[in-house]
């Protein structure tokens, strides 16, 4: 029927109205997370390095050996490892993917905190990122269809992870802390930026 | 036991020897080293590494690698793409964020040996292919150029979809042999602009790039350019600025030099010399003061010769009204009323009558009569004694008579003669010697004054200090003055007898001593060869002020020449008096004329000797040209 035709575009057109409304935001949203998540990461960065530089030679090696034999806590949490993996991913599994991976440092930064400024700043910019990024879902989730992972919201026992480990361990356990914080760092701001990048209105996105 | 020794040494030698024939030595192979690992696009990387020692013998290398998390070895899976010694990792092969532990070994026929192994992390081993597409144009922004540098990324780094991101960065370098490169930070950006360039200069230009955590790629290849010519707006700006303050000092220059000689008087005032007749710088310089002092002693002064025209400096002409009259201004001490003489055409003699305060008439013959009555003069006026100048500031009055003046005369000019109404001289006013009565001035005095028509009304006097002349310059059109002669006429005093000076030749109005108040004229000469001197008329009315020589003593009578030439002229007493006169003994004054007849003369005056061409003010106005006339 006509009537339903029309009705059909007129609606179409306000959706289409409201969406790139919502895009203009989402874009916004997502550069302010881009900018929050490329922060945190230069700050892992620069704390692994001072960490590294003050080790010793010998024990460097040593750690690098040990290091190789265990993983990060993130390590269950599934995530694209290269870029085709990436470019598959929905914006809406990338987004899950990285609240996800920042939730699992929310507890282990408060490890990290204490002794220089930069420290203190990783647990209240992690809170930060974790709502913007919550917001992207939120705004992405509507267009979506259902998002069938249920293990994307999925806690896993973090706990005391980092903490089980015995005194001796202590240099090697910030050595790991440090090492996978600054991974996981880069893994949430590839994302974020590949998934800004998708929604872009723009052909070139990194301009 | 010795072949037992012989052959231990045997033995022993012989391992020695076996190397010799040998010649080469075969070893396991070195230890590959400085596994280089580099990602150009996060999509795939390539290891390299440097070999050690062959040992000899042939070796072959390959690398193993075991993920992290895996115990799973494997070996590279290309070895010829990336070139010898090299591993590449494909795509396929290729995982991020996750480490790779790479070792090498080095297979000979003696056996291995492992590298040391090297943990990678692909997120951190990129190091992008240069930018590409390098573009330099040169364009203008209002007329000033700038380079405009673009270029693309590289074409395997997938900058679209996000997944790598690159920053540039640029540098620029004039083609020169000591310029050095200039470097800028373009950013995420791909066009970068160039100001502030050099005129025709040429430049160089490469770009370079690296992803937001990883390694600065190499240099791209040198792009040239050529920047036009261009005048720099500052350059032109400045120089027309130049050109014009140039040109401002020159014109500066060439005004302060066409006025040098008035700024040089303005700036530093010409020091007065001595303006003194006979004095020699140059002899003063010398330091013999008897010199100098006899040069200032000099021929003619006192004057003795009787070029007496060069002592007149001027006249002082005065032309007045018919009806005007020389006044002098009475009831003030200062005045002495400078007779004027009119052109020499005008017979008519000098009229006026002076104050009789002034007036000084010197009755008796004596010279010392004179002497005193200067200084009765000199007294009575009183403030001479403070100085000549001061004095004749004081009393000289100069009063201009607009309608003495007005009247359209060829020659407003007041002359004087200056000489003879000098009275005041640089030297210190001494008695004078009689003599020296006829002390030729050579002051230099108020020379042709000129009063400007429509001068001050009636009884206006200006009061003129004439420093050199000392006169005292009085017009009063108050008093009509009879004659027709537009002469005006001049009274000044002087506080010597002045003698006038006239050249015997130019027939002259003969100008009366200062105090005189009396103006005879010749008459006649009567048949007793006497000059009859009669008074002017004059119509004044303050007559009373004044004495005539015809009211009082009438000179008008020449009584002789004595035997020294000197014209004697006879008193004859008048009974009128001026009550002016008072104290004013005025004699008559012998005037020297130098006439060739000598007439005796009984007179009570000084005789004065009579030189050539010498005359002695008289105190009656006598008139040569008629006396000489009188000679035939």
């Amino acid at each position: 029927m006509p009537a339903m035709d029309s009705v059909v575009v007129l609606l179409s057109v306000v959706c289409l109205g409201v969406s790139s409304q919502q895009i203009t935001d989402s874009q916004r949203l997502f550069s302010i997370a881009v900018n929050r998540v490329t922060h945190l990461h230069l700050l892992a960065q620069r704390l692994f390095s001072d960490f590294e530089s003050s080790l010793q030679t010998e024990e460097q090696r040593q750690l690098n050996k040990i290091f190789l034999q265990d993983f990060c806590n993130s390590d269950y949490i599934i995530s694209p490892i290269d870029k085709h993996e990436t470019q598959r991913s929905s914006v809406l599994k990338l987004l899950s993917i990285s609240y996800r991976l920042v939730e699992s440092w929310e507890f282990p930064s408060r490890s990290l905190s204490g002794g220089s400024s930069l420290r203190n700043q990783i647990s209240p910019r992690l809170s930060e990122l974790k709502t913007g990024i919550l917001l992207l879902i939120r705004a992405n989730q509507d267009e979506a269809e259902n998002y069938p992972d249920s293990d994307a919201l999925q806690h896993a026992p973090y706990g005391n992870y980092y903490q089980s480990l015995g005194g001796n361990e202590s240099l090697r356990q910030t050595y790991e802390l440090l090492a996978c914080f600054k991974k996981d760092m880069h893994k949430v701001e590839t994302y974020l930026t590949v998934a800004k990048c998708r929604l872009s209105p723009e052909a070139n996105c990194t301009l | 036991m010795m072949t037992k020794v012989r052959e231990v040494l045997l033995l022993l030698l012989l391992p020695a020897f076996v190397p010799h024939t040998d010649g080469t030595r075969y070893s396991l192979p070195g230890k590959p080293t400085e596994i280089k690992c580099r990602s150009p696009e996060k999509e795939t990387f390539t290891c390299w590494w440097k070999p050690g020692s062959d040992g000899g013998l042939p070796t072959t290398y390959a690398l193993y690698y075991r993920k992290e998390g895996s115990n799973v070895v494997h070996e590279c899976p290309d070895y010829h793409t990336a070139g010898k010694n090299s591993c590449f990792f494909n795509k396929n092969d290729t995982v991020i964020w996750v480490s790779y532990n790479i070792t090498v070994v080095a297979t000979n026929a003696l056996g291995k040996t492992y590298s040391d192994p090297v943990d990678i992390d692909v997120v951190y081993i990129v190091k992008p292919h240069p930018p590409e597409k390098l573009e330099v144009t040169v364009m203008k922004d209002q007329g000033w150029p700038f380079l405009r540098v673009s270029w693309e990324p590289p074409r395997k780094a997938d900058t679209r979809s996000g997944w790598i991101t690159l920053i540039y960065e640029l540098r620029v370098k004039l083609e020169e042999e000591e310029s050095e490169w200039e470097n800028h930070i373009a950013g995420q950006q791909k066009m970068f602009n160039i100001f502030s360039l050099r005129s025709g200069g040429t430049y160089l230009i490469q770009v370079r790039c690296k992803p937001d955590h990883g390694f600065w790629s190499e240099w791209s290849s040198t792009s040239y350019v050529k920047v036009p010519e261009y005048l720099h707006r500052e350059k032109s700006v400045w120089i027309l600025i130049l050109v014009f303050s140039a040109f401002i000092l020159l014109i500066l220059i060439w005004l302060i030099h066409m006025n040098s000689h008035s700024l040089k008087h303005c700036m530093l005032p010409p020091v007065p010399g001595p303006k003194i007749k006979g004095f020699d710088k140059q002899l003063l310089k010398s330091g013999k003061s008897d010199e100098v002092f006899s040069a200032l002693v000099v021929s003619d002064f006192p004057p003795t010769t009787s070029n007496y025209e060069d002592l007149l400096v001027e006249y002082l002409e005065v032309y007045v009204p018919e009806q005007q009259e020389l006044m002098v201004d009475e009831g003030k001490d200062h005045d002495g009323c400078l007779k004027s003489i009119g052109s020499a055409s005008d017979s008519d003699s000098g009229r006026g009558s002076c104050d009789s305060d002034n007036l000084l008439m010197d009755k008796s013959g004596a010279a010392k009569e004179e002497q005193q009555q200067q200084n009765q003069e000199g007294d009575q006026i009183g403030t001479e004694t403070q100085g000549p100048k001061e004095a004749w500031e004081k009393e000289t009055m100069l009063c201009a008579n607009e309608d003495v003046v007005s009247p359209s005369t060829s020659s407003k000019k007041v002359k004087t003669w200056p000489s003879v109404f000098s009275p005041v001289t640089p030297y210190s006013p001494s008695p004078l010697d009689p003599h020296n009565s006829l002390e030729m001035h050579k002051q230099n005095f108020l020379s042709d004054t000129q009063f400007p028509p429509g001068s001050p009304s009636s009884d206006h006097c200006i009061k003129k200090a004439l420093q050199s002349s000392y006169w005292e310059v009085c017009f009063n059109n108050n008093q009509p003055y009879p004659q027709t002669d537009v002469h005006q006429q001049l009274q000044a005093h002087s506080d010597r007898n002045i003698s006038a000076i006239n050249d015997g030749n130019a027939p002259r109005n003969l100008l009366l001593p200062t105090r005189m108040t009396e103006y005879v004229e010749v008459q006649r000469v009567n048949e007793e060869n006497k000059v009859l001197l009669h008074p002017i008329p004059s119509g004044h009315t303050r007559e009373e002020a004044c004495s005539w020589v015809g009211h009082g003593d009438n000179y008008s009578k020449v009584k002789g020449v004595n035997s020294d030439n000197v014209l004697l002229l006879q008193r004859e007493v008048v009974e009128e008096e001026s009550m002016e006169m008072a104290g004013a003994a005025e004699s008559c004054y012998t005037s020297s004329i130098a006439i060739n007849t000598p007439k005796p003369t009984t007179c009570s005056h000084i005789a004065l000797p009579v030189q050539e061409e010498r005359v002695l003010a008289v105190s009656g106005y006598v008139d040569t040209a008629t006396m000489f006339s009188l000679d035939t």
